[in-house]
Protein backbone atom coordinates (compact mmCIF):
# COMPACT_ATOMS: atom_id res chain seq x y z
CA UNK A 1 0.00 0.00 0.00
CA UNK A 2 0.65 3.94 -0.77
CA UNK A 3 1.41 5.75 2.73
CA UNK A 4 -2.08 7.44 1.96
CA UNK A 5 -3.75 4.18 1.44
CA UNK A 6 -2.18 2.79 4.59
CA UNK A 7 -3.31 5.92 7.03
CA UNK A 8 -6.78 5.35 5.44
CA UNK A 9 -6.28 1.61 6.36
CA UNK A 10 -5.21 1.65 9.50
CA UNK A 11 -7.83 4.38 10.91
CA UNK A 12 -10.40 1.93 9.40
CA UNK A 13 -9.55 -0.70 11.40
CA UNK A 14 -7.10 -2.22 9.55
CA UNK A 15 -9.53 -2.87 6.77
CA UNK A 16 -7.15 -3.38 3.40
CA UNK A 17 -8.11 0.17 1.02
CA UNK A 18 -7.52 0.93 -2.23
CA UNK A 19 -8.08 3.97 -4.37
CA UNK A 20 -11.53 4.72 -5.17
CA UNK A 21 -13.03 3.10 -1.99
CA UNK A 22 -15.37 5.38 -0.40
CA UNK A 23 -14.74 5.03 3.82
CA UNK A 24 -15.29 6.84 6.56
CA UNK A 25 -12.44 7.55 9.12
CA UNK A 26 -12.16 8.74 12.53
CA UNK A 27 -10.19 12.31 12.35
CA UNK A 28 -7.18 13.28 14.76
CA UNK A 29 -7.78 16.68 14.72
CA UNK A 30 -9.91 19.41 13.42
CA UNK A 31 -8.58 22.78 12.82
CA UNK A 32 -9.81 26.26 11.87
CA UNK A 33 -8.73 29.33 11.59
CA UNK A 34 -9.60 33.16 11.92
CA UNK A 35 -10.20 33.07 7.63
CA UNK A 36 -12.78 30.39 7.78
CA UNK A 37 -13.71 29.47 11.13
CA UNK A 38 -16.46 31.81 11.90
CA UNK A 39 -18.63 30.50 9.17
CA UNK A 40 -17.49 26.79 10.82
CA UNK A 41 -18.71 28.51 14.26
CA UNK A 42 -21.88 30.22 12.14
CA UNK A 43 -22.72 26.49 10.60
CA UNK A 44 -22.55 24.65 13.70
CA UNK A 45 -24.21 26.60 16.26
CA UNK A 46 -26.76 26.41 13.26
CA UNK A 47 -27.15 22.93 13.25
CA UNK A 48 -25.95 21.43 16.31
CA UNK A 49 -26.61 24.97 18.90
CA UNK A 50 -24.35 24.35 22.17
CA UNK A 51 -23.81 20.74 21.62
CA UNK A 52 -20.22 19.79 23.13
CA UNK A 53 -17.45 19.18 20.09
CA UNK A 54 -16.76 15.86 19.79
CA UNK A 55 -13.28 15.89 21.96
CA UNK A 56 -12.58 19.27 22.88
CA UNK A 57 -8.76 18.49 23.09
CA UNK A 58 -8.95 17.57 19.26
CA UNK A 59 -10.47 21.21 17.88
CA UNK A 60 -8.11 23.48 17.61
CA UNK A 61 -8.97 27.60 16.31
CA UNK A 62 -5.34 29.25 15.33
CA UNK A 63 -5.20 32.88 14.32
CA UNK A 64 -2.71 33.43 11.38
CA UNK A 65 -4.17 35.48 9.07
CA UNK A 66 -5.08 38.80 9.67
CA UNK A 67 -3.53 39.04 13.02
CA UNK A 68 -3.49 41.22 15.09
CA UNK A 69 -7.36 42.34 13.96
CA UNK A 70 -6.70 45.28 11.62
CA UNK A 71 -10.48 46.76 10.99
CA UNK A 72 -14.18 46.34 13.03
CA UNK A 73 -15.76 43.20 10.76
CA UNK A 74 -11.97 41.15 11.71
CA UNK A 75 -11.97 42.03 15.03
CA UNK A 76 -16.07 40.50 15.43
CA UNK A 77 -14.93 37.69 14.00
CA UNK A 78 -12.15 37.06 15.98
CA UNK A 79 -14.55 37.38 18.98
CA UNK A 80 -16.71 34.81 17.82
CA UNK A 81 -14.05 32.10 17.64
CA UNK A 82 -12.91 33.22 20.82
CA UNK A 83 -16.35 32.83 22.47
CA UNK A 84 -16.89 29.49 21.16
CA UNK A 85 -13.54 28.71 22.52
CA UNK A 86 -14.12 29.38 25.54
CA UNK A 87 -17.50 27.85 25.46
CA UNK A 88 -16.43 25.05 24.36
CA UNK A 89 -12.72 24.05 25.74
CA UNK A 90 -11.16 23.76 22.35
CA UNK A 91 -7.59 24.44 22.04
CA UNK A 92 -6.72 28.34 20.60
CA UNK A 93 -3.90 29.75 19.77
CA UNK A 94 -4.12 33.52 19.29
CA UNK A 95 -3.04 36.05 17.56
CA UNK A 96 0.93 35.52 18.96
CA UNK A 97 1.29 32.74 17.95
CA UNK A 98 1.63 31.98 13.94
CA UNK A 99 0.64 30.37 10.82
CA UNK A 100 -1.58 27.12 12.32
CA UNK A 101 -0.07 23.85 10.57
CA UNK A 102 3.18 25.21 12.16
CA UNK A 103 1.80 25.61 15.37
CA UNK A 104 0.25 22.36 15.45
CA UNK A 105 3.04 20.76 14.65
CA UNK A 106 5.48 22.62 17.27
CA UNK A 107 2.31 21.79 19.91
CA UNK A 108 2.75 18.67 19.42
CA UNK A 109 -1.09 18.21 18.25
CA UNK A 110 0.04 16.20 14.69
CA UNK A 111 2.23 13.34 14.11
CA UNK A 112 2.63 11.08 11.50
CA UNK A 113 -0.48 8.19 11.14
CA UNK A 114 -3.02 11.52 11.92
CA UNK A 115 -5.77 12.51 9.85
CA UNK A 116 -5.81 16.16 10.27
CA UNK A 117 -8.41 18.56 8.73
CA UNK A 118 -8.72 22.04 8.89
CA UNK A 119 -10.02 25.69 6.77
CA UNK A 120 -6.72 26.30 4.76
CA UNK A 121 -6.19 24.82 1.72
CA UNK A 122 -2.42 24.36 2.92
CA UNK A 123 -3.41 22.04 5.60
CA UNK A 124 -1.34 19.03 3.60
CA UNK A 125 1.87 20.54 3.98
CA UNK A 126 1.66 18.03 7.10
CA UNK A 127 2.38 15.94 5.12
CA UNK A 128 5.68 16.31 5.36
CA UNK A 129 5.37 14.59 8.55
CA UNK A 130 3.58 11.72 7.66
CA UNK A 131 0.34 13.09 8.82
CA UNK A 132 -2.65 13.26 5.94
CA UNK A 133 -3.60 17.05 6.33
CA UNK A 134 -6.62 18.25 4.21
CA UNK A 135 -8.28 21.81 3.54
CA UNK A 136 -11.89 21.55 3.84
CA UNK A 137 -15.05 23.23 3.17
CA UNK A 138 -17.20 24.98 6.25
CA UNK A 139 -19.74 22.02 5.89
CA UNK A 140 -17.45 19.53 6.16
CA UNK A 141 -15.46 20.94 9.16
CA UNK A 142 -18.65 21.60 11.29
CA UNK A 143 -19.48 18.20 10.39
CA UNK A 144 -15.84 16.78 11.01
CA UNK A 145 -15.91 18.82 14.59
CA UNK A 146 -19.62 17.01 15.24
CA UNK A 147 -18.73 13.60 14.70
CA UNK A 148 -14.57 13.16 14.91
CA UNK A 149 -15.00 11.46 11.70
CA UNK A 150 -15.67 11.85 8.13
CA UNK A 151 -16.13 10.53 4.66
CA UNK A 152 -12.97 10.10 2.11
CA UNK A 153 -12.78 8.64 -1.31
CA UNK A 154 -9.08 7.10 -1.13
CA UNK A 155 -6.99 8.60 -3.76
CA UNK A 156 -4.70 7.22 -6.26
CA UNK A 157 -1.39 7.98 -5.32
CA UNK A 158 1.58 9.85 -7.77
CA UNK A 159 5.50 9.13 -6.97
CA UNK A 160 7.63 11.67 -7.86
CA UNK A 161 11.32 10.46 -7.33
CA UNK A 162 13.82 13.66 -7.13
CA UNK A 163 17.52 12.51 -7.27
CA UNK A 164 21.02 13.98 -7.61
CA UNK A 165 22.97 16.60 -5.80
CA UNK A 166 21.59 20.28 -5.67
CA UNK A 167 24.51 22.89 -6.25
CA UNK A 168 24.60 26.03 -4.51
CA UNK A 169 21.70 28.25 -3.66
CA UNK A 170 19.10 25.65 -5.23
CA UNK A 171 16.95 24.95 -2.64
CA UNK A 172 13.66 22.86 -1.79
CA UNK A 173 11.87 25.86 -3.30
CA UNK A 174 13.41 25.53 -6.80
CA UNK A 175 13.33 21.92 -7.10
CA UNK A 176 9.17 21.64 -6.13
CA UNK A 177 8.92 24.94 -9.04
CA UNK A 178 10.78 23.02 -11.34
CA UNK A 179 8.78 19.81 -10.78
CA UNK A 180 5.38 22.15 -10.98
CA UNK A 181 7.07 23.48 -14.32
CA UNK A 182 6.34 20.27 -15.57
CA UNK A 183 3.32 18.91 -13.72
CA UNK A 184 1.29 22.12 -14.24
CA UNK A 185 -1.12 23.27 -12.12
CA UNK A 186 -3.37 20.42 -12.22
CA UNK A 187 -0.60 17.73 -12.27
CA UNK A 188 -1.75 15.72 -9.54
CA UNK A 189 -5.49 16.84 -9.61
CA UNK A 190 -7.07 14.64 -6.61
CA UNK A 191 -4.52 12.70 -6.12
CA UNK A 192 -1.67 12.28 -2.88
CA UNK A 193 1.68 12.62 -4.03
CA UNK A 194 5.14 10.80 -2.65
CA UNK A 195 7.97 12.05 -3.14
CA UNK A 196 10.86 9.70 -2.86
CA UNK A 197 14.81 9.48 -3.95
CA UNK A 198 17.90 10.25 -2.64
CA UNK A 199 17.90 14.00 -3.10
CA UNK A 200 14.69 14.13 -0.94
CA UNK A 201 15.41 11.20 1.63
CA UNK A 202 17.94 13.95 2.91
CA UNK A 203 15.39 16.88 3.04
CA UNK A 204 15.46 19.00 6.46
CA UNK A 205 11.81 19.11 8.35
CA UNK A 206 12.39 22.81 6.91
CA UNK A 207 12.22 21.59 3.23
CA UNK A 208 9.68 18.92 3.39
CA UNK A 209 7.45 21.56 4.67
CA UNK A 210 8.35 23.29 1.33
CA UNK A 211 7.94 20.59 -0.75
CA UNK A 212 4.34 19.32 0.98
CA UNK A 213 3.02 23.08 0.93
CA UNK A 214 3.20 22.77 -3.08
CA UNK A 215 0.98 19.97 -3.80
CA UNK A 216 -1.68 22.07 -3.02
CA UNK A 217 -0.38 24.31 -6.29
CA UNK A 218 -0.37 21.14 -8.69
CA UNK A 219 -4.49 20.39 -7.28
CA UNK A 220 -2.66 17.56 -5.13
CA UNK A 221 -4.87 16.20 -1.69
CA UNK A 222 -1.21 15.89 0.17
CA UNK A 223 2.38 15.08 -0.46
CA UNK A 224 4.12 12.83 1.93
CA UNK A 225 7.79 11.34 2.38
CA UNK A 226 9.15 8.63 3.88
CA UNK A 227 9.29 9.77 7.89
CA UNK A 228 13.03 10.39 8.18
CA UNK A 229 15.14 10.21 12.07
CA UNK A 230 14.79 14.30 12.47
CA UNK A 231 10.86 14.65 11.59
CA UNK A 232 10.74 11.55 14.80
CA UNK A 233 13.03 13.22 16.72
CA UNK A 234 10.92 16.64 16.23
CA UNK A 235 7.66 15.35 17.01
CA UNK A 236 8.96 13.18 20.15
CA UNK A 237 10.37 16.66 21.04
CA UNK A 238 7.07 17.51 21.20
CA UNK A 239 5.11 14.97 22.95
CA UNK A 240 4.60 12.19 25.00
CA UNK A 241 2.28 10.30 23.09
CA UNK A 242 4.04 6.96 21.20
CA UNK A 243 5.20 7.85 17.87
CA UNK A 244 6.04 5.68 14.48
CA UNK A 245 7.53 6.62 11.21
CA UNK A 246 6.01 5.22 8.15
CA UNK A 247 6.86 4.44 4.61
CA UNK A 248 5.18 2.89 1.66
CA UNK A 249 5.17 -0.82 1.00
CA UNK A 250 7.86 -2.23 -1.75
CA UNK A 251 5.13 -3.28 -3.96
CA UNK A 252 2.80 -0.17 -3.59
CA UNK A 253 0.88 0.46 -6.11
CA UNK A 254 0.75 3.97 -7.86
CA UNK A 255 -0.79 5.48 -10.23
CA UNK A 256 1.94 7.43 -12.27
CA UNK A 257 5.71 7.93 -11.35
CA UNK A 258 7.91 11.06 -12.65
CA UNK A 259 11.91 10.67 -12.09
CA UNK A 260 13.77 14.77 -11.98
CA UNK A 261 17.23 14.70 -11.67
CA UNK A 262 18.40 17.74 -10.07
CA UNK A 263 22.32 17.80 -10.33
CA UNK A 264 22.65 20.70 -13.51
CA UNK A 265 19.34 22.64 -11.58
CA UNK A 266 19.64 26.29 -11.71
CA UNK A 267 17.75 28.77 -9.41
CA UNK A 268 13.89 28.70 -10.39
CA UNK A 269 11.41 31.18 -10.28
CA UNK A 270 7.47 31.61 -11.35
CA UNK A 271 6.27 34.10 -13.06
CA UNK A 272 2.92 36.07 -13.11
CA UNK A 273 0.18 34.76 -12.72
CA UNK A 274 0.65 30.85 -11.99
CA UNK A 275 2.76 28.81 -9.94
CA UNK A 276 3.43 26.66 -12.95
CA UNK A 277 4.64 29.48 -15.09
CA UNK A 278 8.53 28.40 -14.46
CA UNK A 279 12.09 29.47 -15.53
CA UNK A 280 15.15 29.97 -14.72
CA UNK A 281 15.89 33.11 -12.22
CA UNK A 282 18.98 34.14 -14.74
CA UNK A 283 15.90 34.02 -17.67
CA UNK A 284 13.99 37.03 -15.66
CA UNK A 285 17.15 38.86 -14.33
CA UNK A 286 17.29 42.55 -14.35
CA UNK A 287 13.45 42.79 -13.66
CA UNK A 288 12.56 45.74 -11.26
CA UNK A 289 10.82 44.86 -8.25
CA UNK A 290 9.03 47.01 -6.12
CA UNK A 291 9.04 44.68 -2.79
CA UNK A 292 10.21 41.29 -1.33
CA UNK A 293 8.34 38.79 0.99
CA UNK A 294 10.24 36.15 2.60
CA UNK A 295 7.87 34.21 4.99
CA UNK A 296 4.61 32.11 4.37
CA UNK A 297 3.62 28.43 5.22
CA UNK A 298 5.81 27.37 2.85
CA UNK A 299 9.18 29.18 3.42
CA UNK A 300 8.65 31.12 6.71
CA UNK A 301 10.81 28.18 9.22
CA UNK A 302 13.71 29.08 10.75
CA UNK A 303 16.00 27.62 8.13
CA UNK A 304 14.52 29.43 5.45
CA UNK A 305 15.27 33.47 7.05
CA UNK A 306 18.94 32.09 8.12
CA UNK A 307 19.43 31.39 4.41
CA UNK A 308 17.91 34.93 3.47
CA UNK A 309 20.53 36.44 6.30
CA UNK A 310 23.31 34.57 5.23
CA UNK A 311 22.88 36.75 1.49
CA UNK A 312 22.48 39.73 3.47
CA UNK A 313 24.13 39.48 5.86
CA UNK A 314 25.07 43.15 6.26
CA UNK A 315 24.72 44.71 3.04
CA UNK A 316 21.68 46.97 3.00
CA UNK A 317 18.84 46.30 0.48
CA UNK A 318 18.03 48.28 -2.89
CA UNK A 319 16.56 52.05 -2.30
CA UNK A 320 14.09 51.19 -4.66
CA UNK A 321 12.86 48.31 -2.97
CA UNK A 322 10.91 46.80 0.31
CA UNK A 323 11.90 44.04 2.09
CA UNK A 324 8.95 42.41 4.32
CA UNK A 325 10.34 39.52 6.91
CA UNK A 326 7.77 37.47 8.74
CA UNK A 327 8.64 34.44 10.95
CA UNK A 328 5.93 31.26 10.30
CA UNK A 329 5.48 31.32 14.01
CA UNK A 330 6.77 32.98 17.69
CA UNK A 331 9.29 30.10 18.52
CA UNK A 332 10.79 30.52 15.32
CA UNK A 333 10.66 34.56 15.76
CA UNK A 334 12.38 33.92 19.45
CA UNK A 335 14.89 31.44 17.65
CA UNK A 336 15.58 34.20 14.91
CA UNK A 337 16.30 36.57 18.00
CA UNK A 338 18.72 34.49 19.19
CA UNK A 339 20.59 34.01 16.48
CA UNK A 340 20.75 37.99 15.85
CA UNK A 341 18.89 37.11 12.29
CA UNK A 342 16.23 40.22 13.56
CA UNK A 343 19.28 42.66 14.45
CA UNK A 344 20.92 41.86 10.73
CA UNK A 345 17.16 42.20 9.34
CA UNK A 346 16.65 45.57 10.68
CA UNK A 347 20.28 46.63 9.88
CA UNK A 348 19.35 45.46 5.72
CA UNK A 349 16.82 47.73 6.11
CA UNK A 350 13.80 45.23 6.28
CA UNK A 351 10.43 46.00 8.11
CA UNK A 352 10.09 42.36 10.46
CA UNK A 353 6.50 41.80 11.13
CA UNK A 354 4.57 39.39 13.76
CA UNK A 355 4.37 35.66 12.90
CA UNK A 356 1.55 34.93 10.21
CA UNK A 357 0.58 33.79 6.99
CA UNK A 358 1.38 37.75 6.18
CA UNK A 359 1.36 38.32 2.05
CA UNK A 360 -0.68 35.59 1.53
CA UNK A 361 -3.47 37.32 0.42
CA UNK A 362 -4.89 40.95 0.82
CA UNK A 363 -5.41 41.12 4.77
CA UNK A 364 -1.69 42.11 5.56
CA UNK A 365 0.03 44.70 5.36
CA UNK A 366 2.16 45.55 2.53
CA UNK A 367 -0.42 44.85 -0.18
CA UNK A 368 0.85 45.71 -3.94
CA UNK A 369 -0.32 49.13 -6.35
CA UNK A 370 -1.49 48.02 -9.44
CA UNK A 371 1.85 47.64 -11.05
CA UNK A 372 4.02 46.91 -8.72
CA UNK A 373 6.13 43.76 -8.69
CA UNK A 374 7.03 41.29 -5.56
CA UNK A 375 9.13 38.90 -5.59
CA UNK A 376 7.83 36.45 -2.71
CA UNK A 377 8.73 32.94 -1.29
CA UNK A 378 4.93 32.14 -0.76
CA UNK A 379 3.06 29.79 -2.59
CA UNK A 380 0.74 31.42 -5.00
CA UNK A 381 0.79 33.89 -7.52
CA UNK A 382 -2.84 34.48 -8.72
CA UNK A 383 -3.38 37.33 -10.46
CA UNK A 384 -4.89 40.04 -8.27
CA UNK A 385 -4.18 37.97 -4.73
CA UNK A 386 -2.07 40.35 -3.38
CA UNK A 387 -3.23 44.05 -5.42
CA UNK A 388 -5.21 44.22 -8.40
CA UNK A 389 -2.87 44.60 -11.48
CA UNK A 390 0.38 43.92 -9.30
CA UNK A 391 2.29 41.27 -10.45
CA UNK A 392 4.12 38.67 -7.91
CA UNK A 393 6.96 36.05 -8.82
CA UNK A 394 7.74 33.33 -6.53
CA UNK A 395 11.18 32.47 -5.48
CA UNK A 396 13.23 30.78 -2.69
CA UNK A 397 14.06 32.99 0.38
CA UNK A 398 17.91 32.89 -1.10
CA UNK A 399 16.73 34.15 -4.58
CA UNK A 400 14.15 36.77 -2.67
CA UNK A 401 17.21 38.10 -0.71
CA UNK A 402 19.58 38.49 -3.49
CA UNK A 403 16.83 40.23 -5.57
CA UNK A 404 16.07 42.93 -2.16
CA UNK A 405 20.15 43.51 -2.32
CA UNK A 406 19.80 44.76 -5.81
CA UNK A 407 16.36 45.66 -6.44
CA UNK A 408 16.10 43.93 -9.49
CA UNK A 409 15.56 39.96 -9.84
CA UNK A 410 18.58 38.48 -9.61
CA UNK A 411 20.12 34.66 -9.17
CA UNK A 412 21.72 34.37 -5.62
CA UNK A 413 25.06 33.29 -6.84
CA UNK A 414 25.45 36.94 -8.57
CA UNK A 415 25.60 38.37 -5.00
CA UNK B 1 -33.54 10.28 -9.93
CA UNK B 2 -33.82 11.26 -13.46
CA UNK B 3 -33.85 14.92 -14.86
CA UNK B 4 -34.30 16.50 -18.28
CA UNK B 5 -33.26 19.34 -19.06
CA UNK B 6 -30.85 21.86 -21.31
CA UNK B 7 -27.24 22.16 -21.10
CA UNK B 8 -24.99 25.31 -20.52
CA UNK B 9 -21.64 24.50 -21.58
CA UNK B 10 -18.34 26.30 -19.92
CA UNK B 11 -14.67 25.29 -20.23
CA UNK B 12 -12.17 23.95 -19.05
CA UNK B 13 -10.14 25.18 -15.37
CA UNK B 14 -13.87 27.43 -14.30
CA UNK B 15 -12.60 28.40 -10.90
CA UNK B 16 -14.93 29.15 -7.60
CA UNK B 17 -14.18 32.99 -8.51
CA UNK B 18 -15.87 32.65 -11.74
CA UNK B 19 -18.73 30.50 -10.38
CA UNK B 20 -19.26 32.68 -7.52
CA UNK B 21 -17.08 35.75 -7.85
CA UNK B 22 -15.57 37.10 -4.51
CA UNK B 23 -17.02 40.34 -3.78
CA UNK B 24 -20.28 38.32 -3.15
CA UNK B 25 -19.02 36.02 -0.06
CA UNK B 26 -20.57 38.39 2.33
CA UNK B 27 -24.34 37.01 0.55
CA UNK B 28 -26.06 34.41 3.32
CA UNK B 29 -29.50 34.38 1.71
CA UNK B 30 -29.62 31.08 -0.81
CA UNK B 31 -31.57 33.01 -3.40
CA UNK B 32 -29.31 36.32 -3.50
CA UNK B 33 -26.93 33.94 -3.74
CA UNK B 34 -27.94 31.96 -6.47
CA UNK B 35 -28.42 35.36 -8.71
CA UNK B 36 -24.44 35.25 -9.34
CA UNK B 37 -23.81 31.88 -9.84
CA UNK B 38 -21.67 31.33 -12.92
CA UNK B 39 -21.24 35.57 -13.05
CA UNK B 40 -17.57 35.59 -13.70
CA UNK B 41 -17.54 32.94 -16.63
CA UNK B 42 -17.88 34.73 -19.97
CA UNK B 43 -21.36 33.08 -20.83
CA UNK B 44 -22.24 34.53 -17.07
CA UNK B 45 -25.27 37.40 -17.83
CA UNK B 46 -26.77 34.98 -20.69
CA UNK B 47 -26.75 32.37 -18.10
CA UNK B 48 -27.86 34.11 -15.29
CA UNK B 49 -30.96 35.80 -17.43
CA UNK B 50 -31.86 32.47 -18.76
CA UNK B 51 -31.30 29.73 -16.74
CA UNK B 52 -34.38 27.34 -15.99
CA UNK B 53 -35.00 25.21 -13.42
CA UNK B 54 -33.98 21.61 -14.38
CA UNK B 55 -31.48 23.01 -16.60
CA UNK B 56 -27.64 21.25 -16.77
CA UNK B 57 -24.51 22.39 -16.67
CA UNK B 58 -21.41 20.84 -18.77
CA UNK B 59 -18.15 21.59 -18.35
CA UNK B 60 -14.06 20.48 -19.39
CA UNK B 61 -11.84 19.50 -16.82
CA UNK B 62 -10.96 20.47 -13.50
CA UNK B 63 -14.59 22.18 -12.52
CA UNK B 64 -14.23 24.08 -9.55
CA UNK B 65 -10.99 24.34 -9.03
CA UNK B 66 -9.71 27.41 -6.35
CA UNK B 67 -11.06 28.40 -2.91
CA UNK B 68 -12.82 26.05 -0.60
CA UNK B 69 -16.25 28.25 -0.86
CA UNK B 70 -19.39 26.33 -0.49
CA UNK B 71 -21.54 29.32 -2.26
CA UNK B 72 -20.39 27.78 -4.98
CA UNK B 73 -22.30 24.57 -4.93
CA UNK B 74 -25.07 26.63 -3.03
CA UNK B 75 -25.21 29.70 -5.96
CA UNK B 76 -25.45 26.63 -8.35
CA UNK B 77 -28.03 24.87 -6.58
CA UNK B 78 -30.02 27.72 -5.98
CA UNK B 79 -30.42 28.33 -9.91
CA UNK B 80 -32.43 24.97 -10.27
CA UNK B 81 -29.58 23.39 -11.90
CA UNK B 82 -30.51 19.56 -11.46
CA UNK B 83 -26.75 18.69 -12.16
CA UNK B 84 -23.37 19.13 -13.10
CA UNK B 85 -21.09 16.98 -15.27
CA UNK B 86 -17.75 17.70 -15.76
CA UNK B 87 -14.69 15.70 -16.96
CA UNK B 88 -13.43 16.25 -14.06
CA UNK B 89 -13.95 18.04 -10.68
CA UNK B 90 -11.79 19.96 -8.19
CA UNK B 91 -11.87 18.25 -5.10
CA UNK B 92 -13.57 20.13 -2.43
CA UNK B 93 -16.00 21.03 -5.18
CA UNK B 94 -16.69 17.46 -5.48
CA UNK B 95 -17.00 17.77 -1.59
CA UNK B 96 -18.92 20.83 -1.37
CA UNK B 97 -21.25 19.48 -4.21
CA UNK B 98 -21.61 16.12 -2.14
CA UNK B 99 -22.15 18.67 1.43
CA UNK B 100 -24.92 20.97 -0.24
CA UNK B 101 -27.11 18.38 -1.95
CA UNK B 102 -25.67 19.53 -5.97
CA UNK B 103 -25.82 16.09 -8.09
CA UNK B 104 -22.37 15.72 -9.95
CA UNK B 105 -21.24 13.62 -12.94
CA UNK B 106 -17.81 12.67 -14.46
CA UNK B 107 -17.78 12.26 -17.97
CA UNK B 108 -14.76 11.82 -19.67
CA UNK B 109 -16.51 12.59 -23.14
CA UNK B 110 -18.28 15.98 -21.73
CA UNK B 111 -16.36 17.73 -24.71
CA UNK B 112 -18.68 16.09 -26.80
CA UNK B 113 -22.04 17.71 -25.39
CA UNK B 114 -22.61 21.47 -27.19
CA UNK B 115 -24.70 24.04 -25.57
CA UNK B 116 -28.28 23.74 -25.43
CA UNK B 117 -28.45 20.31 -26.05
CA UNK B 118 -31.00 18.82 -24.32
CA UNK B 119 -30.05 15.45 -21.91
CA UNK B 120 -31.29 13.09 -19.92
CA UNK B 121 -29.65 12.05 -16.87
CA UNK B 122 -29.96 9.45 -14.48
CA UNK B 123 -28.19 10.63 -11.22
CA UNK B 124 -27.58 8.01 -9.64
CA UNK B 125 -26.18 5.50 -12.96
CA UNK B 126 -24.30 8.05 -14.39
CA UNK B 127 -26.49 7.48 -17.89
CA UNK B 128 -26.59 10.07 -20.10
CA UNK B 129 -28.77 10.36 -23.45
CA UNK B 130 -28.51 13.56 -25.59
CA UNK B 131 -31.39 13.34 -26.84
CA UNK B 132 -30.33 16.93 -30.09
CA UNK B 133 -27.73 14.40 -30.47
CA UNK B 134 -28.91 11.23 -30.19
CA UNK B 135 -26.01 9.62 -28.16
CA UNK B 136 -25.47 8.02 -24.83
CA UNK B 137 -22.99 7.94 -22.55
CA UNK B 138 -21.94 6.05 -19.02
CA UNK B 139 -20.80 8.85 -16.26
CA UNK B 140 -19.27 8.32 -13.32
CA UNK B 141 -22.07 9.27 -10.73
CA UNK B 142 -21.47 9.75 -7.14
CA UNK B 143 -20.62 6.89 -5.12
CA UNK B 144 -23.61 4.97 -2.75
CA UNK B 145 -21.72 6.71 0.54
CA UNK B 146 -22.03 9.92 -1.14
CA UNK B 147 -25.83 9.34 -2.63
CA UNK B 148 -27.02 9.02 1.35
CA UNK B 149 -25.35 12.11 2.33
CA UNK B 150 -27.23 13.75 -0.23
CA UNK B 151 -30.23 12.46 -0.38
CA UNK B 152 -30.41 13.05 3.72
CA UNK B 153 -29.87 16.94 2.68
CA UNK B 154 -26.70 17.58 2.97
CA UNK B 155 -23.42 16.31 5.56
CA UNK B 156 -25.06 18.09 8.92
CA UNK B 157 -28.91 16.50 7.92
CA UNK B 158 -26.65 13.12 7.28
CA UNK B 159 -24.61 13.55 10.94
CA UNK B 160 -28.21 14.49 12.49
CA UNK B 161 -30.08 11.51 10.96
CA UNK B 162 -27.49 9.28 12.17
CA UNK B 163 -27.14 10.87 15.57
CA UNK B 164 -30.80 10.39 15.92
CA UNK B 165 -31.09 6.89 14.75
CA UNK B 166 -32.33 7.61 11.42
CA UNK B 167 -29.95 5.98 9.34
Amino acid sequence: MTIIEKIFSRKTGGKKVKPGDYIWVDLSLVAMRDFGGPNVIQEYIRAFGDHPVFDKKRVAVTFDLHIPARNEKVAVNQKTLRDFVKQQGVHLFDVNTGIGQHILLENGLVKPWDIVIGTDSHMNLLGAVGAAGFGMGTTDVAGAMYKGRLWFRVPETIKIVVKGNAGEYVTAKDIILYILKRLKTDGALNRAVEFTGDAVERMTLAERITMSSMVTEMSGEVGFFETSAEVLDFIRSRTDEPISGLKADPDAGYEKAYEFVIDDLKPQIACPHSPDNVTEVEKKSGVKVNQVFIGSCTNGRFEDLKAAADILKGRRINKGVRLIIVPATAEVAAQAVEAGLYESFLKSGAVVTNPGCALCTTGHPGILAPGEVMVSTSNRNFIGKLGKGAEVYLASPVTAAATALTGVITPPGEI
Amino acid sequence: MTVKGRVWKFKDDIDTDQIYPGKYLPLTDKNEMAKHAMEGTEIGAEFLKDVKKGDIIVAGKNFGCGSSREHATVAIKGTGVSVVIARSFARIFHRNAVNTGLPIIELKEADEIAQSDILEVNCETGEIKNITQDRAYKGIPLSSLEMDIMKAGGLLEYLKKEELGGL
